[in-house]
């Protein structure tokens, strides 16, 4: 699990806790159905630049 | 009056620009006050350009069919020496001293411009019941919320403040609010319309395009500001065309009253001829996932400057900015590496069907402050339902067309939206006019509260 609140706190500007505190689980949420995404990304694959 | 009817009325003098401009402006001075439409309104401006477009005609100079109609910009367009808010603090006295290059696409075309109209702040939102500048009401029920961001535009077109407005669109702020508004929204294909003088949101998929109360008026609306040269298709016959409904995702968990009208719709378009088939489209859930880590990281690289000033902004923004600002710069360029893939994967679709109905959002407009929504069996939060159909083309950059198709009980309109590949705005408001001339939506005809 990522250390949100961690990060929060180490921001310039940093984010305050109860803000941190808040927004972590959406975070948390997000990294759950994003990182099995990442995982299936080929060798090689390119950013997008714009519709073809 | 729409823009088809005012200009003809124009060229026949039965009404002059003026005229037309007083009657918006009376309107607006009516219904602001209720709809809170507009942040600022420019009446002697407007008049005086009304006058000139008068002089124009008179001596033959015709700038086509937007010439001497009035119309209005989001608050974000860049408008030379007219304040342009966002709708935040942080713009509240800007003035730029420079015209977006969709205002003076406008301009040149003969449009008036009688104000600004009100929006989520910052556009980074679907509400549009600003901290700064107070709630957007939806002139169907001002109770409930126009959508947005662009819900001062949606709002004014409905109530027919002005035959037309500009929206932006980042994750479905054209689309969204012209769903719940009843009206129609062109989110053309990435850049088909420049993004110069536009504050931004994204830095690579904010999207410019026209919100009206036809598909006709979009589409000349369109021909004004896009940068291509699009002519407005002559025709209306949907024959033979090839429209894909999607299996997966897009028809589950909806208000039943949303599906019965597009599916309403989707019947009309088979008995003009259309070709309805089913299709496969890629994980739709993945590539809304992919566009909020996108949207997200890059809307704090577009305010970065401002993100000490934290009770400048209110506490919605406030907490996606902060969300932003948490996610690895490894996960946005994956994001976009994911983006490229996905949309190689969409375009594939397009060898089996011309065009893509989807209904624009799963639900009607919810109230003012309301925090969850029930789409068919599942409860959700507003602002994650609004943008479940509408975000992911953002992602694809691909043109998408919104427009109503029918009312709830609770007389609220129905959005339909149509997808087509980029560069096919043509394919969308062919089919659109079809439609809508099919359906005979009596939009006017229906009683709105602020009448």
């Amino acid at each position: 699990m990522t250390a949100w609140k961690n990060i929060a706190a180490s921001l310039d500007p940093p984010i305050p806790a109860e803000d941190a505190e808040r927004i972590a689980p959406v975070l948390e949420a997000l990294e759950q159905s994003f990182r099995p995404l990442v995982r299936s990304i080929p060798q090689g694959a390119d950013v997008w630049t714009a519709p073809e | 009056m729409t823009i088809v009817e005012a200009a003809a009325a124009l060229r026949v003098k039965r009404v002059s620009s003026v005229e037309l401009t007083r009657e918006s402006l009376t309107g607006i001075g009516r219904s602001n006050p209720k709809l809170n439409a507009f942040i600022t309104v420019t009446p002697e401006q407007a008049l005086a350009q009304a006058a000139e477009r008068d002089v124009e005609l008179a001596r033959g100079m015709d700038r086509g069919p937007l010439h001497g109609i009035p119309i209005a910009h989001k608050d974000l367009v860049c408008t030379k020496g007219v304040l342009t808010t966002a709708g935040s603090r942080l713009f509240a006295d800007f003035v730029p001293d420079f015209d977006a290059e969709v205002a003076a696409r406008l301009n040149e075309a003969g449009a008036v411009t009688v104000g600004k109209t009100g929006l989520h702040e910052l556009a980074y939102g679907i509400t549009s019941t600003n901290p700064h500048y107070g709630a957007v009401r939806n002139p169907w029920n001002t109770d409930a919320i126009p959508g947005g961001s662009s819900g001062g535009s949606g709002a004014a077109v409905a109530a027919g403040l002005v035959a037309m407005a500009t929206g932006t669109d980042t994750g479905g702020s054209i689309r969204i609010p012209s769903s719940f508004c009843g009206t129609v929204g062109l989110k053309p294909t990435y850049e088909a319309v420049s993004r110069r003088g536009v504050l931004a949101l994204s830095l690579t998929f904010d999207h410019i395009g026209p919100m009206t109360r036809t598909v006709r008026d979009a589409a000349i609306s369109f021909n004004a500001i896009s940068e291509a040269n699009y002519v407005p298709p002559a025709s209306v016959d949907i024959a033979g065309l090839r429209i894909g409904i999607p299996r997966n995702f897009f028809f589950a968990h909806l208000d039943p009253e949303v599906e019965e009208a597009v599916r309403k719709a989707i019947a009309t378009a088979v008995t003009l001829g259309a070709v309805v088939k089913e299709v496969s489209l890629p994980d739709i859930a993945a590539l809304n996932t992919v566009g909020r880590i996108l949207l997200l990281s890059e809307a704090v690289s577009v305010l970065r400057p401002y993100l000490g000033r934290r009770t400048d902004f209110g506490q919605d923004v406030l907490a996606l900015l902060d969300q932003g600002r948490m996610i690895s710069a490894a996960d946005y360029l994956d994001a976009q590496r994911l983006r490229r893939l996905m949309y190689q994967e969409f375009t594939r679709v397009w060898a089996d069907v011309d065009c893509i109905f989807t209904p624009a959002t799963p639900m009607v407009a919810p109230l003012i402050g309301q925090r969850t929504v029930q789409t068919g069996t599942i409860i959700e939060d507003v602002r994650l339902a609004a943008t479940r159909f509408a975000r992911s083309i953002n992602i694809l950059g691909i043109p998408a067309l919104a427009m109503p198709v029918g009312f709830s009980a609770s007389r609220l309109p129905v959005g339909l939206q149509i997808l087509a590949p980029a560069r096919r705005e043509d394919v969308l408001l062919k089919v659109g006019a079809a439609l809508e001339d099919a359906l005979a939506l009596t939009m006017r005809g229906r009683t709105m509260e602020t009448a």
